[in-house]
């Protein structure tokens, strides 16, 4: 019976360790369509233009290797 | 990733996020913005001030506002946001200068094992991608998430 409710506070523990990791990963983001008016506009075209250049001569590694 | 983050706001489709610093220097919106690159499923992130009166977004001001470590978690919650919504995508990053290349190396350094749990993290060095590793300089940084 002990090892019993030993486990049950284990399997609390754990869980609610789950549940606070999940909040964390899962971040709760409010909608706020006035941020439309950003839509379209590049914040720095010479830095998005490096990144255009550099993902040409680099390309992409293969993820997980 | 226990840290504080300030609370984020984001248009329809979870490609431009919102959110306001506050610190010695008072309150700074800043923007973070996923922009499409030429490579399919590959986004540039995008990060900088909201001057309040042109509106336009500044992403080479030094706000020194005292709340990086909290700046820097809040956009890293823009990024599982976006990849939440968008799994499979690439994220692109490179400071606009040398120092906040160094800066975002310093930040992910700090939350490495917290990241490399959900991420694959890459650093370019010349014109290889090679797995993120401490103490070692990138000129840019590329990110994926595992199995959302």
């Amino acid at each position: 019976m002990r090892h019993f409710l030993l486990s049950e506070k284990m399997f609390k523990f754990v869980y609610m360790k789950m549940k606070d990791f999940k909040k964390i990963k899962s971040p709760v983001v409010r909608i706020d369509n006035s941020l439309e008016r950003y839509k379209g506009k590049i914040i720095s075209q010479e830095k998005l233009d490096k990144a255009n250049d550099m993902l040409k001569t680099v390309g992409l590694p293969k993820a997980g290797k | 990733m226990r840290l504080e983050r300030y609370e984020l706001k984001a248009e329809a489709s979870l490609t431009i996020f919102e959110f306001v610093s506050e610190g010695p220097n008072g309150k700074i919106r800043k923007v973070v913005q996923f922009e499409e690159t030429n490579f399919k499923g590959v986004y540039n992130l995008a990060f900088g001030d909201v001057d309040p009166t042109t509106e336009k977004i500044n992403d080479s001001v030094i706000s020194n506002n005292k709340d990086s470590e909290k700046v820097l978690a809040t956009v890293v919650s823009a990024i599982y946001a976006f990849t939440g919504r968008y799994p499979g995508v690439w994220i692109y990053a490179a400071g606009s200068t040398k120092s906040r290349t160094r800066l975002y190396r310093m930040g992910l350094t700090k939350f490495l094992a917290e990241i490399t749990e959900d991420f694959y993290l890459y650093g370019q060095r010349n014109v290889n991608w090679i797995f993120f590793e401490k103490g070692v300089e990138y000129e840019a940084f590329l990110a994926k998430r595992k199995n959302v």
